[in-house]
């Protein structure tokens, strides 16, 4: 069984096309914010340690392309997620909109255990602007009606809420870690001869 | 730790190129054979099996994996870091696979990946402690096969870099040749993908390094831009290898693959402190010459791309030339357009977020900085670019055509300059376009008149405003290279425009531009094709609500307004002009009254008015001249009545012509007896509504009438123009003065004629309803003061309807002429019971 004291977090954040997931990420772990904007392709992590409860964990931050174009090898990245955040743009509703099927595309790709009690985490980001069109309240409804999900007002800019959102990111996604660990038993079988299985590796017969 | 030391970690220095080994140290004997060995072999196999397949041999993959990662996590548990090693060296062999498509190898991939960081969590932990494990740079090493080996150098190098940062810059420089021992392309991009993913947060990102061993930014961008040279090869290596017949497959698993390569850009975007000038520097000139040399289209397209998205806008500003000179260079497969365009949207968005505020300075041949606009740089460069571009299909042209189009709308609001360049531009393409095809307009519904049709619609729908389009010297031009159906489609598209934006086209030069950019709905055009009937109702319909928005607030304005509008759509044909004077005629109507508002300050108003009545009997005379007659007959009516209320000098005369030209009309062009009743029933009203006429022009007109109502062919027709005709012949009285005019005998024949016709009719229902009818029209004219209309009489026609009534049997007719005759009786009674002082009687009259 994997050690007490070493905790890996595996997170993911999902959320259309510039809502400010690379900088909500980068906030986090470096402390830095740049107006400058940048598309994401593919998928990419930044680690980050965190102390949750007296325990040190370490926290892998899946920052991800929001345009659909750019993750064209797949979302193998989504298994074994222990959080997943799903951030949307205050200024624009179709972001917000667009949650739902965020959500229900992480669920069935990346199919964990229990997806009633998965945590989920959601972000309203770019609350230091001006033009404001999702409110608070609204937001806050949707969260409720999809089984309390826990929700913060974020500016990645100004570090509003940043911390705070990941320490509660981190906190469920522990939970979630220890609870998985209860089903986390034996592996299934393990064949004693796994080193020298003779399955067809097309011919490549080094014996090393 | 000396650079002696850290020297003495890296043994196994195994440099390679595709075909050719290179080794500057002594690379252990056994390595080479067997990398050479293993890895051709697997190139010349490499095979995907079928979907069941694949998730067969993936989840026994996974299941390996599963197994491996458990007892190497166990080891580690329990300190035991060589067995943990070796468990992870066997997970790692899965990667050896070549049996997996790329998105199932992906899946294992990220499966193993996963598990390593246990490990190099381990590592870390125990190095940072100072437990440091001697030599294990150099033990990993020994691993049977490159591929694991690959693996764990990089864990283990990534863990000495994180725990001594003077090991950096030679490591990543280790790390990143020996990547060269895999050869096998997905293998290879997989290896180095993780290269990429471990190095992230720790390439040198300064310009100055405290310790010349750390490395700076320039270290960082040459290890990436080295790993981009060998995963675009890899990459670029696929598309020939294995069968010509599974090319379609091949070029799906390359742009499945593409992401693994674009991320080396992502990573050299993500520098910090590399800044514009780095980038102009060693960044951009780096990638470009990759891109470009490596001569193959699948890449150039992505990669140009992707330089377009993971690169910031400032950075794309700054080396705007660089970039698009290298477009004219990339193979002739390359969709250059794609490439341009996605540059010139970004550039314009983020021009725009800025408001314009976009410093564009460009470094001349000479040398000198010199500050152009956004939009000359690309459209210089596009130019060049179609020209260089033989290969280019018109529609690509006309699709950069388009985008430039954008951009100068977008980027410079103020200088329709631009935007009309484009347009130029755009014709001299179609000139081409049509020199080659032989043919004198742009066919309908090709790739071609889609493109030419999106330009035509872009600054129409941008502006809003056909005054701006007007404005825009080529545009009018360019439409004329559709044929006419795409011009129809425009000239609709404009108009309703006008409409729904509500735009006022308020002088005669204004109004002639705007007629001739919809040409296509004024006139036939050559080679006129005839045109669904409905349809081209429609359009007319539209043309006419045109129309109505051109007006100026100046009454003179509007009249040159109208002539220049008439004079436009005259030679429209009688098909058109029914739909588009009309609306010419009551404008002009309407611009009488203005006069007459005005007249205080216009002493010209009686003669301008004149003048406008004149222009509008020729108007309808010309609709007349094309066997027009219902409708003119109308407007020559409508013009008598504003005639007639207006009541400038001489108004009399021109009132009388307008009406006898109407009866004209009545007499010698309408045939149909339904529409005779109608035109003089309304030359009646007319007539009953115009107060200006004295005796020499009533007596004619009213004679005129009564004879051509007593001639209409149908007793029922006959009974009710004769009864209308009372109305000419007694009016009641305005402002307390009775019409001079009255003659009540003559009003009390017609109304007695009309009874007697009534009585001739056959249909004994007809009867009642015509009789019916007379009776409220005695009573009207009586409360009108026409004495001659007594009560005995009207008594007389009671009783009559009543006998008529008695004799009918029920139907919905007869229900309906009772109701009629009731609510008559009832105003009546009403009448009888509170008598109006200032009007007739009913004394002595019998309801009951």
């Amino acid at each position: 069984m994997s050690s007490r004291k070493k905790v890996l977090l595996k997170v993911i954040i999902l959320g259309d096309s510039g809502v400010g997931k690379t900088s909500l990420m980068n906030q986090f772990v470096n402390k830095k914010f740049s107006n400058q904007y940048k598309a994401t392709i593919g998928a990419d992590f930044l680690t980050k340690e965190v102390i949750v409860d007296d325990r040190i964990v370490t926290m892998q931050i899946w920052d991800t392309a929001g345009q659909e174009r750019f993750q064209s090898l797949g979302v193998a990245f989504y298994r074994g997620a222990d959080c997943c955040v799903l951030v949307f743009d205050v200024t624009a509703p179709n972001t917000f909109k667009s949650l739902e099927s965020w959500r229900d595309e992480f669920l069935i790709q990346a199919s964990p255990r229990d997806p009633d009690h998965f945590p989920f985490v959601i972000l309203g980001n770019k609350v230091d602007l001006d033009n404001r069109a999702v409110s608070a309240k609204r937001a806050q409804q949707w969260c409720q009606s999809k089984n309390d999900i826990p929700y913060f007002e974020t500016s990645a800019k100004e570090a509003v809420n940043v911390e705070l959102a990941f320490q509660t990111i981190a906190r469920n996604a522990l939970a979630q870690e220890t609870e998985a660990e209860l089903y986390n038993e034996f592996p299934d079988q393990i064949k004693l001869n796994a080193n020298d299985n003779n399955r067809n590796r097309d011919g490549d017969n080094c014996a090393c | 730790m000396t650079i002696e030391a850290a020297n003495s970690l890296l043994p196994a220095r195994s440099i390679w190129y595709i075909d050719i080994i290179v080794s500057n140290k002594s690379a252990k004997i056994f390595d080479i054979y067997r990398i050479f060995n293993t890895e051709l072999q697997e190139e010349m196999t490499n095979q995907a099996s079928p979907v069941e397949e694949q998730e067969k041999l993936l989840e026994e993959a996974l299941n390996v994996v599963k197994v491996q990662a458990f007892q190497m996590k166990r080891c580690l548990d329990k300190s035991k870091l060589m067995d943990a090693l070796k468990h992870a060296s066997t997970m790692l062999g899965e990667l050896r696979t070549s049996l997996l498509s790329p998105k199932s190898y992906y899946e294992l991939y990220m499966a193993i990946t996963d598990e390593l960081r246990h490990l190099e969590l381990y590592l870390l932990e125990e190095f940072q402690k100072g437990r440091k494990v001697a030599d294990l740079y150099e033990l990993v090493q020994y691993a049977g096969n490159i591929v694991p080996r690959l693996y764990l150098l990089i864990t283990v190098g990534l863990v000495y870099i994180k725990t001594n940062t003077n090991l950096r810059r030679d490591l990543l420089k280790d790390l990143v040749e020996m990547c060269r021992g895999v050869q096998h392309p997905l293998r290879g991009l997989f290896l180095r993908n993780y290269l990429l993913q471990c190095t992230r947060n720790i390439l040198p990102d300064t310009t100055e390094a405290q310790n010349e061993n750390e490395g700076t930014a320039r270290d960082a961008i040459d290890f990436v831009l080295m790993n981009f040279a060998e995963m675009n090869k890899l990459w670029v290596r696929m598309q020939h290898q294995g069968h010509s017949r599974d090319k379609e497959r091949r070029e799906r698993e390359r742009s499945e693959l593409r992401i693994l390569v674009g991320t080396n850009l992502v990573r050299l975007s993500q520098l910090e402190s590399v800044g514009v000038d780095d980038y102009r520097r060693l960044v951009l000139p780096g990638i470009l010459e990759q891109v470009v040399s490596c001569r193959d289209a699948i890449a150039q397209e992505y990669l140009m791309e992707c330089i377009i998205q993971v690169f910031p806008d400032e950075f794309h500003l700054a080396n705007l030339q660089p970039f698009l000179k290298s477009c004219e260079e990339l193979q002739p497969g390359v969709n250059i357009k794609n490439i341009i365009i996605a540059l010139i949207e970004r550039l314009a968005a983020f021009s725009q977020r800025n408001e314009g505020n976009v410093n564009l300075s460009v470094v001349l041949e000479d040398g000198k900085q010199e500050e152009v606009q956004l939009f000359e740089v690309f459209s210089d460069q596009v130019a060049a670019i179609t020209q260089s571009r033989t290969d280019m299909p018109p529609e690509d042209m006309l699709s950069l055509q388009l985008a430039l189009l954008k951009l100068a709308q977008r980027c410079h609001p103020d200088k329709l300059s631009y935007a009309d360049r484009v347009l130029a531009h755009t014709d001299r393409i179609c000139t081409d376009i049509q020199q080659a095809s032989g043919r004198n307009h742009i066919e309908h519904n090709t790739p071609v008149f889609k493109e030419l049709m999106k330009i035509l619609k872009l600054p129409a729908d941008h502006y809003k405003n056909i005054l701006t389009l007007i404005k825009l010297q080529n545009y009018a031009p360019l439409i004329n290279r559709l044929n006419q159906p795409g011009r129809l489609m425009i000239a609709v598209h404009l108009i309703t425009d006008v409409i729904e934006s509500d735009t006022t086209v308020s002088s005669p030069e204004d109004v002639d531009s705007v007629l001739s950019m919809v040409d296509v709905l004024v006139k036939d055009q050559t080679g006129q094709v005839e045109e669904n009937t409905e349809d081209f109702v429609e359009e007319q319909g539209l043309m006419a609500r045109l129309i109505h928005h051109f007006k100026s607030d100046s009454a003179d304005q509007q009249y040159q307004i109208l002539s220049a509008a008439r004079k436009a759509l005259q030679s429209g044909g009688v098909k058109r002009i029914q739909h588009t004077f009309p609306p010419i005629v009551f404008h002009a109507y309407r611009l009488a009254f203005i006069y007459k508002d005005i007249k205080d300050q216009d002493e010209m108003w009686e003669k301008k008015c004149q003048k406008i009545f004149q222009f509008c009997y020729q108007t309808i005379g010309m609709l007349v001249k094309a066997e027009l007659a219902e409708l003119p007959l109308r407007l020559y009516l409508q013009g008598a009545l504003a005639i007639s209320e207006i009541g400038f000098a001489n108004h009399e005369t021109i009132a009388y012509e307008y009406l006898s030209q109407a009866f004209t009309l009545y007499e010698d062009e309408i045939s149909d007896s339904k529409a005779q009743l109608a035109a003089i029933t309304l030359i009646i009203a007319t007539f009953e509504q115009i107060n200006c006429f004295g005796s020499e022009n009533a007596e004619p007109m009213r004679n005129q009438c009564a004879l051509a109502a007593s001639k209409l062919l149908k007793k029922p027709d006959q009974s009710r123009a004769v009864a209308l005709c009372a109305h000419l012949f007694w009016k009641g009285a305005k402002d307390g003065k009775p019409w001079a005019l009255n003659a009540e005998t003559r009003a009390l024949e017609c109304l007695k004629k009309a009874a007697k016709v009534a009585q001739q009719c056959m249909d004994g229902g007809v009867q009642a309803q015509l009789l019916a009818e007379l009776l409220g029209r005695y009573v009207l004219l009586r409360e009108r003061g026409c004495e001659a209309l007594t009560t005995n009489l009207i008594q007389a026609i009671i009783q009559k309807i009543r006998e008529e009534l008695a004799n009918l049997d029920q139907s919905e007719e007869v229900e309906q002429v009772t109701k009629h005759f009731h609510n008559t009786l009832q105003h009546l009674q009403s009448r009888m019971e509170c008598p109006d002082p200032d009007s007739l009687g009913y004394e002595g009259l019998q309801l009951a």
